[in-house]
């Protein structure tokens, strides 16, 4: 893992940071392995500890499906948050390009941990709602940019 | 008599005659001329001053296999995810419509 703060536990004390890391269970992939795909039940918020993961998309390209890279993460960055948000599924495939450790997170121990320590819970829901935002601030900045072009085609 | 028909025979022929062979040698011309007045009438001909953008579009996307096709989807992604971030640091109009130089956001 890199020197900082994993960005799950970020704004936490060393010892409330390794609480919660102590709620992960390790898991290993070999490069190349899926660790979910799109459509996939979500039971785990993962942390990468060294690797790579990259989240990717399907499209329809030249008669046939292709995934598409649409995100790549790196050590200290959470994923998988689908795990905590109704439905529960997660909208994406997530796979490792190169070997990759996580820590994978179960909902059914993080969220009583959560409920049990709720300082150390609120921290952590915000550092989950700020990776949430994010995403969806630089998907809506990227949607309108592409709205943007096809308006522009229409009136050119 | 005579001699007037025969001349007036030999010219009908002539004329008819005429007629034939210069609508033969002007029939490559005529297509020529159609082709620069109908841009996607001759498919991959380069002219001077003819524009036909929708159409080297069409076929030159038509040559790229999936798998390149893909590679510069996901640059494309790459490069526009770098875009919005970067509009997200110092948020202005100027950021969110700044280009990049992705090809397909031509």
């Amino acid at each position: 893992m890199t020197e900082q703060q994993p960005d799950l536990v970020k704004g936490l004390s060393a010892e409330d940071a390794a609480g919660v890391l102590s709620l992960g269970q390790r898991a290993s992939l070999a490069a190349g392995a899926v660790l979910f795909r799109l459509g996939d039940p979500a039971e785990c918020v993962y942390l990468i500890r060294r690797g790579r993961i990259v989240l990717t998309l399907p499209m329809h390209i030249g008669g046939r499906d292709e995934d598409v890279v649409i995100e790549e993460h790196v050590p200290g960055q959470t994923l998988g948050w689908s795990a905590l948000v109704p439905p529960h599924r997660f909208t994406l495939t997530a796979s490792a390009p190169l070997a990759t450790e996580l820590l994978a997170f179960r909902r059914v121990d993080f969220l009583p941990y959560c409920a049990a320590h709720p300082e150390v819970g609120s921290v952590v829901a915000l550092n989950i709602a700020a990776l949430i935002g994010q995403r969806l601030q630089v998907f809506q900045a990227m949607w309108l940019r592409q709205m943007q072009r096809a308006v522009s085609q229409v009136h050119a | 008599m005579e001699m007037f028909l025969t001349v007036l025979s030999l010219s009908v022929v002539g004329v008819l005659v005429s007629g034939v062979l210069f609508a033969v040698a002007t029939r490559d011309a005529r297509h020529a001329e159609a082709a620069a007045l109908d841009p996607i009438a001759v498919p991959d001909e380069e002219r001077f001053f003819i524009l036909r953008p929708a159409q080297r579009v069409r076929h030159a996307n038509a040559r790229i296999p999936a798998d390149v096709l893909v590679l510069q989807i996901e640059r494309h992604v790459r490069l526009e995810h770098a875009a919005a971030e970067s509009f997200l640091q110092f948020p202005s109009v100027e950021a969110l419509h700044m280009r990049t130089l992705s090809p397909l956001a031509r």
